[in-house]
């Protein structure tokens, strides 16, 4: 070889005939950091928008029990990662409560699989999207946030809480941290893989 | 203007049901009809100069998704944007060679 390969001349209309979509759903119980996370892993300023169910919501959510939250996040956050020339990822932030479970199913058709965000303060609100991935068959990872004082529960006691299948990836994030939120992403993206045979 | 005068009361695109995620890019065709269509279309339109979801879109424009997505059906069903659909296998999931790409993607972050 006595010549380097020529470099190719950027082609943006041929580039943009194979853009692909992907997308992961990011759930879990109400303020336990899905919007958080979203702004951590998203290129562009957080986004949000709304699949009309505002109505549904009003005084619904107790927002006694998570301090300075004062209400709920009736529209979807959801943000926008470049992953190469061709794949864009999006990640929408998705109401945790399974009175919401309409929106869900047309969210989770063709979805890589969802990041369930955990608060170890209020495990049982993560109950509602863990069944209903599981339920699906949805590649799924658990992330437990880590809020101050829950660092010292260790990881058989979250699966035992949770009832997680043996197989099912546990992992701990700090949802403002961007590294530790990709971390959780590329374990369910592997995890997805595993299972995809 | 309300929601439903921008889509003729009309709550899906009779010609198109597209996903949350999938991305549009405006056309030549669309460019050259730009000047006699809605603002809102040209606001749909000037945006789709790059790759942009429909989520996107609803966010822009501040509607909800199902809004956006008659609007967007219909540019697209007059090839005005061109759509980038996910790519699923037969078992309604990302194929496997995208999700390879996707993990190679985020390692690289």
């Amino acid at each position: 070889m006595d010549s380097a390969p020529a470099e190719r001349a950027p082609a943006p209309a041929a580039a943009r005939d194979g853009l692909l979509p992907l997308k992961i759903l990011v759930s879990g119980g109400f303020g336990v950091g899905k919007t958080t996370l979203v702004r951590s892993l998203s290129e562009v300023a957080p986004l949000s928008t709304e699949e009309g169910m505002t109505s549904l919501s009003d005084g619904v959510d107790d927002t006694r029990v998570v301090p300075g939250k004062s209400t709920t996040t009736v529209a979807m956050d959801f943000g926008r990662i470049t992953v190469d020339d061709r794949i864009v990822l999006y990640l929408f932030g998705t109401p945790g409560q399974s009175r919401f479970w309409f929106m869900w199913d047309e969210l989770a058709r063709g979805a890589v699989g969802a990041v369930i965000l955990v608060d170890l303060r209020r495990i049982g609100d993560c109950f509602a999207a863990i069944d209903y991935f599981e339920n699906r068959g949805l590649p799924f990872v658990v992330a437990v946030n880590d809020f101050p004082g829950t660092a010292g529960v260790d990881d058989d006691t979250v699966r035992d809480a949770l009832a997680l299948p043996a197989d099912a990836p546990l992992t701990r994030v700090d949802a403002r941290d961007g590294g530790s939120c990709t971390a959780a992403l590329v374990t369910l993206v592997e995890y997805a893989l595993a299972r995809s045979g | 203007m309300p929601n439903y005068a921008l889509t003729a009361g009309r709550t899906r695109s009779a010609r198109m049901d597209l996903p949350i995620e999938a991305l549009v890019t405006v056309t030549e065709l669309g460019l050259a009809q730009r000047p006699g269509l809605s603002p809102e279309q040209r606001t749909i339109l000037d945006a789709a100069a790059e790759p942009l979801s429909l989520a996107e879109i609803g966010s822009l424009l501040g509607v909800p998704i199902g809004v956006a997505r008659v609007l967007v059906g219909d540019l697209a069903a007059d090839d005005y944007l061109a759509v980038h659909l996910p790519l699923v296998g037969t078992d309604g999931r990302p194929r496997r060679e995208l999700l390879e790409r996707l993990l190679d993607g985020l390692r690289a972050r």
